[in-house]
């Protein structure tokens, strides 16, 4: 097994005094003790269109479905009104929109990855090169 | 403006062969589309049992409709079978297991966008933090 850590921190000034949140996970495969152990690989995607496209399908690669799968995101880019539209599913089914990731955004999620309703989209706000880094750890 | 900034670490150093794992990143949160910092924060811990079944964590209001939100969420059970099903509407996302935290943008693109939070094997208690742009305040009755 492999030993993955991640830690996020956050700090803000919105309220009257400092907000600190500092938190570390050691990935698991589900229900047990044991690490997680496979992954993608850190993969970067370059664009230059505004059409939603795949980003990760759930049965590219042999991802256990309803496993602790995790998937990190990154917009690359600085430019804060210039956003990777995340969403799950195909824009033609009943796709459900996470959220938008502006210029220097990341995210990690856990992953369901059970059927194509789990399938994960990307779309750029601009038709501008826009480029976005992801890995995916999994069980 | 307030400056709220998230910041990630990703290591390991036996998930690949001969390839130390260090993975960086960090971004200050703004307001969608510009360089204005979010300015409401929202925080709060409970603890989920498996009898309160599908929970809505947030619900999504027009006011909040394609902002730049930020969620984060953690599920602090010890026993690693237990986990939080984490849903965006009738979507599932994924499983928050024992010690798993989760941070994504939430973009609420339309009102029924809500996050929806369930335990599962047992009572998971949880902590979680909006960072959000505006939201639709409930009027006094």
């Amino acid at each position: 097994m492999a030993t993955i850590n991640a830690t996020v921190s956050i700090g803000s000034d919105i309220m009257s005094y400092a907000t600190n949140i500092s938190k570390t996970m050691t990935m698991k495969k589900a229900g047990t003790t044991t690490g997680l152990n496979l992954t993608t690989g850190l993969s970067s995607k370059r664009y230059t269109a505004t059409t939603q496209v795949v980003l990760q399908t759930y049965n590219d690669v042999a991802v256990t479905s309803g496993g602790a799968n995790k998937v990190y995101i990154r917009n690359t880019g600085s430019d804060k009104a210039e956003f990777f539209k995340v969403t799950l599913a195909d824009a033609t089914d009943a796709v459900e929109e996470i959220g938008r990731l502006y210029g220097g955004d990341w995210m990690l999620m856990p992953w369901e990855a059970a059927s194509a309703d789990h399938n994960i989209y990307v779309q750029p706000s601009t038709a501008e090169v826009m480029t976005l880094e992801f890995m995916i750890f999994f069980e | 403006m307030a400056t709220t900034t998230a910041s990630v670490s990703i290591s390991s150093s036996d998930l690949q062969v001969g390839n130390q794992l260090a993975l960086n990143a960090s971004t200050t949160c703004m307001k969608a589309g510009l360089t204005t910092g979010l300015e409401k924060i929202e925080m709060g811990k409970n603890t989920l049992t498996v009898a309160d079944g599908s929970t809505s964590l947030k619900l999504a209001t027009t006011a909040g409709v394609d902002g730049a939100s930020k969620v984060y969420l953690c599920n602090n059970a010890t026993d690693e079978t237990f986990y939080i099903r984490l849903d965006l509407h009738d979507t599932i996302v994924g499983r928050l297991y024992a010690g798993d935290w989760l941070f994504i943008p939430w973009s609420q693109n339309d009102t029924t966008n809500e996050l929806v939070i369930q335990a599962i094997g047992g009572s998971c208690p949880y902590e979680y933090a909006i960072f959000k742009e505006d939201e639709t305040v409930v009027a006094g009755a």
